[in-house]
C-alpha cells in the first residue's frame, strides 16, 4: 500500500515536470521503479512507457486547445522518428551502445549549457515553412514564427529516434532542442510539439512490450494516474511561466538526464 | 506581433480542424483509460487481492469481462492508453484530407504505417 502511494506521488511529479518540458514522464520513472521499489527493469521499462503516453495524451488536451502545438511540424518530424526507430538496430551493430550514450550525454550536457546561458528564448522569425501563431500569456503577446532548417531538424530527428530505444530517453530531451536551437521553433511551441511526438514511438514500444507480457498492472495503473493527474498541472506552468523559467528548468533536468544515461552505460543502473 | 499587450483577458484560440480532431481523440481516450482503470481498481478492492500482476492477453479480454475480472479491466484500461496515440494519428489522417491536404495526408499515413510495421515487427 504505501509502495503504491509512493508510486502516485512518483508519478505526479514526474507527470508534472515531463509535460511542463516536453520531454515525457517516464525517464526518471525507470531508475526510481528499478532502484527505490525493487521493480524488474523490464516492467520498469514497459511502465515507463505507459508513463510518457499518459503524459503526452493528458498534456496534449491542453497544449491544443491553446493552438501551441505546431501540427504539422509534429507529424512531418514524426516521420523521421519513428523511421529512425525502425531502423534502431542499425546504429547498435556500428557502434558499441555504451559509447553512444556517453556521446549523448555529452550532448545533453552542452545543450543544457547551450539552453541555461541564454536570458529569453530564441528570436522568433516568421517565414513561409510551416507558420504558426500562439499567444504567451506570461508576455502578454502572440508569438509568431515560421519553422527553419527542415532538412537539418529531421536528419537529427533520424537519430533521435533511431538511438531512443538504445538510449532509453525516449528522445524528448533530444526533440526539445533540435526543435528550438535548431528549426526557430519558440520554446513553448517547442515543448507543446515535442509532448505530441513522444506520444507516437512510447505508443510503438508499449504495444511491444504489452505483447511480451511486461506489461504489468500492480506497477502502470497506479503509476499511470499519478502521470495523467500530474500531466494535467504541468502545461499550465508551461503555458504561464516566463520562458526564462523553463530554460532554468532545462538546464536543472538535462544533465539529470545525462547522468543518468552515463550511469547506464557503466552499468551501475540497468 | 500584434498589439495585445494592453488586453487583460487573453484572446480564446480557435481550434483549426486538426487539433479539434486531435484534441477530441486525446480526451476520449484518457477519459476511458481512467475510467476502466478505476472500474478494475475497485473491482480488485472488492476483491481484496491487491492490484494484479499480470496482463490479460487480447484473446481471454471478453469472456474475463464479463465475469469482472479486475485485471481484464485494468489491462484494457491501459490498451486503451496505449492505442490512444495510434487512434489520434489516423484521426489526423482523417482530418487532413477533409482539409484536401494530400501532402499532410501521405506523411501521416506514413507515420501511421511505420507505427504499425514495428509493432508488427515487434521492434520500435
Amino acid at each position: 500500500m504505501t509502495a503504491l502511494v509512493g508510486i502516485l506521488l512518483v508519478a505526479f511529479v514526474a507527470g508534472v515536470f515531463g509535460s511542463m518540458l516536453g520531454v515525457g514522464g517516464g525517464v526518471i520513472m525507470v531508475p526510481v521503479l528499478s532502484l527505490a521499489f525493487g521493480v524488474p527493469i523490464k516492467t520498469a521499462i514497459a511502465t515507463s512507457i505507459v508513463c510518457v503516453i499518459a503524459t503526452s495524451s493528458m498534456a496534449q488536451t491542453t497544449f491544443a486547445r491553446r493552438g501551441m502545438t505546431n501540427m504539422r511540424l509534429g507529424m512531418f518530424l514524426e516521420v523521421a522518428t519513428t523511421a529512425g526507430a525502425i531502423a534502431g538496430g542499425i546504429t547498435a551493430v556500428l557502434v558499441d551502445g555504451r559509447y553512444l550514450q556517453v556521446a549523448f550525454a555529452c550532448v545533453l550536457f552542452y545543450v543544457a549549457w547551450q539552453m541555461g546561458r541564454r536570458r529569453g528564448d530564441i528570436e522568433a522569425v516568421p517565414g513561409p515553412v510551416m507558420p504558426a501563431t500562439y499567444y504567451d500569456p506570461a508576455e502578454s503577446r502572440e508569438v509568431v514564427y515560421g519553422v527553419h532548417g527542415l532538412g537539418v531538424g529531421f536528419g537529427l530527428s533520424f537519430v533521435a529516434g533511431n538511438v531512443s530505444g538504445l538510449l532509453g530517453v525516449g528522445g524528448g530531451a533530444f526533440k526539445v532542442p533540435i526543435m528550438n536551437l535548431l528549426m526557430g521553433v519558440p520554446l513553448k511551441a517547442t515543448i507543446a510539439t515535442s509532448n505530441l511526438m513522444i506520444g507516437v514511438t512510447a505508443a510503438t514500444s508499449a504495444a511491444i512490450f504489452y505483447g511480451r507480457g511486461y506489461m504489468d498492472p500492480h506497477w502502470a495503473v497506479p503509476a499511470a494516474l499519478g502521470i495523467l493527474t500530474g500531466a494535467r498541472f504541468g502545461p499550465r506552468l508551461a503555458i504561464h511561466l516566463p520562458t526564462r523559467v523553463l530554460l532554468i528548468a532545462f538546464e536543472v533536468v538535462l544533465p539529470v538526464f545525462a547522468v543518468l544515461m552515463i550511469l547506464k552505460a557503466l552499468a551501475v543502473i540497468a | 506581433m500584434s498589439d495585445r499587450q494592453d488586453a487583460g483577458t487573453p484572446p480564446r484560440h480557435e481550434m483549426d480542424p486538426i487539433e479539434r480532431m486531435v484534441n477530441r481523440v486525446l480526451v476520449v481516450g484518457v477519459g476511458l483509460a481512467v475510467a476502466l482503470m478505476a472500474v478494475g481498481i475497485v473491482l480488485s478492492l472488492l476483491d481484496g487481492t491487491g492490484l494484479p500482476a499480470h496482463v490479460v492477453a487480447l484473446g481471454d479480454l471478453a469472456s474475463r469481462l464479463g465475469s469482472f475480472d479486475p485485471a481484464a479491466y485494468l489491462s484494457l484500461g491501459l490498451m486503451v492508453l496505449i492505442a490512444t496515440p495510434f487512434v489520434r494519428v489516423a484521426g489526423s489522417i482523417v482530418a487532413f484530407a477533409r482539409q484536401h491536404d494530400r501532402r499532410y495526408v501521405l506523411i501521416t499515413a506514413v507515420v501511421l504505417a511505420v507505427m504499425c510495421l514495428s509493432v508488427a515487427l515487434g521492434r520500435a
